[in-house]
């Protein structure tokens, strides 16, 4: 009952107060919305031409979703660990009974709940402007996990490069870094045979690639989950989101 | 009774500075502990070790247990430069940290008991630096802890709300809370504290009652004469160079002639201070005395003011820390109407 009350307490909190950052509230919302309307909708795809967008236009709906799930609590979380810091909260919750890894989960389900209204709009629209179709049957239930999953593991490594970091402006700066090649060197947008063979082993093992192949199983072909299935690709996801949980709860700072 | 806290050869070091440098003490319970000392003095690195927010070598126990393994329920903890979250305002920080303990003080008694009540619902970043404070005071007296840590509680509050602060303080005290305070207003040290520690280089300078430590190391109640412009006279004050570490002010004043051998008659030592003549050790019933030297001698004056030393003398005796002005006044706002300046 404690914990809950704790977890319940530290998560409207953080509710209300990323409500209130209205700046942060629209982008967050208009982000994905950009990267639909310009990737579903101006470029387009061309299945038969090659290049990078060369695959029909459902393939690219994980990538469309491995953007918020990767991106937004990475710089979310991260941030809001520097805005701790500078504002020395650690410290003051260091001698509450609130543990690192409850203050973590209650940020998680913040971002669960951000990024699960996001990707429902991301959905929604590439569902209107984009020729791709979203499967609305029980099997399409199974994306929420996915997105659960995802989220957590991205809040845990956002925990990590804010303890790490030593500002705000860090965070971004490390959180867009980091971000980029985890999501070009996936199977989110791209296939296997477009990056050189070297660098396809990386590919396979990446946490994104794991979403992706997930989602794209349930939203596309069915047979793109791979050797392992839904259900492996969304166990072993949800295990790496483990391990980054943890140590993103680790390298929480007690103080500066 | 066993104390409340206890800190056994405290060593803290960050790079080559020493923040903590064998520091040992104890507080009681129920006691108001007080912390002075310069700006990087260790005050809250001390702070820090106590609540067992930051490792430290030597031994801490709070409560009779590490710090780190007591009930967090018990205490509480305003760090310094606490700054919550911007858009939250001072009832909903409450309900929030409150909602961390398992029982927790109604936020609109501790609302009240800060002097918030009117501002409980506008958002933090548009209370002024005052109110902003006394909302980090409240956070940290949601739970109703028995050991309350507050660093630096009073900055920017205004002198109403920290003498409300100060009463906040004094009951918490009298109802059994057991209070470590830091500050650099010695004069809310001396107002609240039981007892003090002067930190200096990481070092416990000394530890004692506030009264004690001004009656050893702060020096007798004084008259302080101000005249217009530096008086002329050949007489050093006490045939000593003029104190003050190299300021000019201090150089430049002397002592009218036939000054300090009419005082030596009439049983006080005078001394030539930039803040004006200094009469030491002076009884408040001898200021008449003190009058009748200066109206022998054709002394005019602007002002004239009796006053007591306090904490703030005994800091810039231990810390040397005089920014060239030896015995200047102190700061302590008088209480009583004795104290206050003659003109």
């Amino acid at each position: 009952m404690s914990r809950r009350r704790r977890l319940a307490s530290e998560f409207t909190a953080a509710w209300k107060a990323f409500l209130r950052r209205r700046t942060a509230v629209f982008f967050t919302f208009f982000f994905p919305a950009i990267i639909v309307v310009i990737f579903g909708a101006l470029v387009g795809t061309r299945p038969t031409g090659g290049g990078l967008f060369a695959q029909p236009p459902g393939y690219y709906v994980p990538g469309y979703l491995a953007v918020v799930v990767l991106f937004t609590p990475l710089s979310r979380v991260g941030s809001e660990v520097a805005r701790h810091r500078e504002g020395r909260r650690f410290e003051k919750l260091a001698t509450t009974p609130l543990r690192r890894w409850e203050w973590l989960l209650a940020q998680t389900l913040v971002n669960v709940v951000v990024i699960g209204l996001t990707a429902l709009l991301l959905l929604g629209l590439t569902a209107a402007i984009t020729p791709a179709t979203i499967p609305l049957d029980p099997a399409a239930l199974l994306l929420v996990p996915f997105v659960v999953a995802g989220v957590a593991l991205f809040c845990g490594v956002g925990a990590v490069l804010g303890g790490l970091a030593d500002s705000q402006d860090g965070v971004i700066a490390a959180s867009n870094a980091l971000a980029f090649p985890l999501l070009f060197l996936s199977e989110a947008f791209l296939t296997p045979d477009m990056l050189p063979a070297w660098l396809r082993p990386a590919m396979a093992a990446s946490p994104v690639s794991l979403f992706a192949r997930g989602v794209r199983a349930l939203t596309f072909d069915p047979a793109a989950a791979g050797p392992l299935g839904v259900p492996g690709a969304l166990a072993a996801l949800a295990a790496v989101a483990a391990v980054g949980l943890v140590a993103g709860a680790v390298s929480i700072p007690r103080t500066d | 009774m066993n104390d409340v806290v206890v800190a056994e050869d405290l060593r803290k070091t960050y790079g080559d500075v020493c923040a903590l440098d064998g520091v040992s003490l104890s507080v009681a319970p129920g006691e108001v502990f007080g912390l002075i000392g310069p700006n990087g003095a260790g005050k809250t690195t001390l702070v820090r070790a106590l609540t067992g927010t930051t490792p430290v070598e030597g031994t801490v126990r709070l409560l009779g247990g590490a710090p780190t393994a007591v009930d967090r329920d018990r205490i509480g903890l305003l760090p310094q430069s606490f700054a919550p979250a911007s858009r939250l305002t001072p009832r909903e920080l409450l309900t929030h940290y409150g909602g961390l303990y398992d029982e927790a003080t109604d936020p609109a008694s501790v609302l009240e008991a800060v002097g918030l009540a009117d501002a409980a619902d506008t958002w933090y970043e548009k209370l002024s630096g005052g109110q902003r404070r006394r909302a980090c005071v409240g956070v940290a007296l949601v739970n109703d802890p028995d050991v309350l840590f507050l660093d630096e509680p009073t900055t920017g509050i205004d002198p109403a709300g920290r003498r409300r602060l100060w009463d906040l303080i004094d009951g918490l005290a009298a109802g059994g809370t057991t209070v470590v305070l830091t500050s650099h207003s010695m004069a809310e040290i001396e107002r609240l504290a039981d007892r003090v520690a002067l930190l200096a280089d990481g070092r416990l300078l000394a530890l004692d009652r506030p009264g004690a430590l001004i009656e050893t190391h702060a020096g007798e109640s004084r008259v302080v004469v101000a005249t217009a412009g530096t008086p002329e006279g050949s007489e050093a004050g006490d045939g000593r160079p003029p104190t003050g570490d190299g300021n000019a002010a201090a150089g430049d004043r002397t002592l009218p002639e036939g000054l300090a051998a009419a005082a030596a008659d009439a049983g006080f030592d005078v001394e030539a201070t930039p803040e004006g003549f200094v009469f030491e050790d002076v009884a408040a019933e001898e200021i008449g005395s003190v009058v009748d030297v200066l109206v022998d001698r054709g002394i005019e004056y602007d002002s004239l003011a009796w006053r007591q030393p306090g904490l703030e003398d005994v800091y810039l005796e231990l810390t040397g820390d005089s920014f060239g002005m030896h015995r200047a006044g102190p700061s302590v706002e008088p209480t009583d109407p004795e104290e206050g300046e003659l003109r």
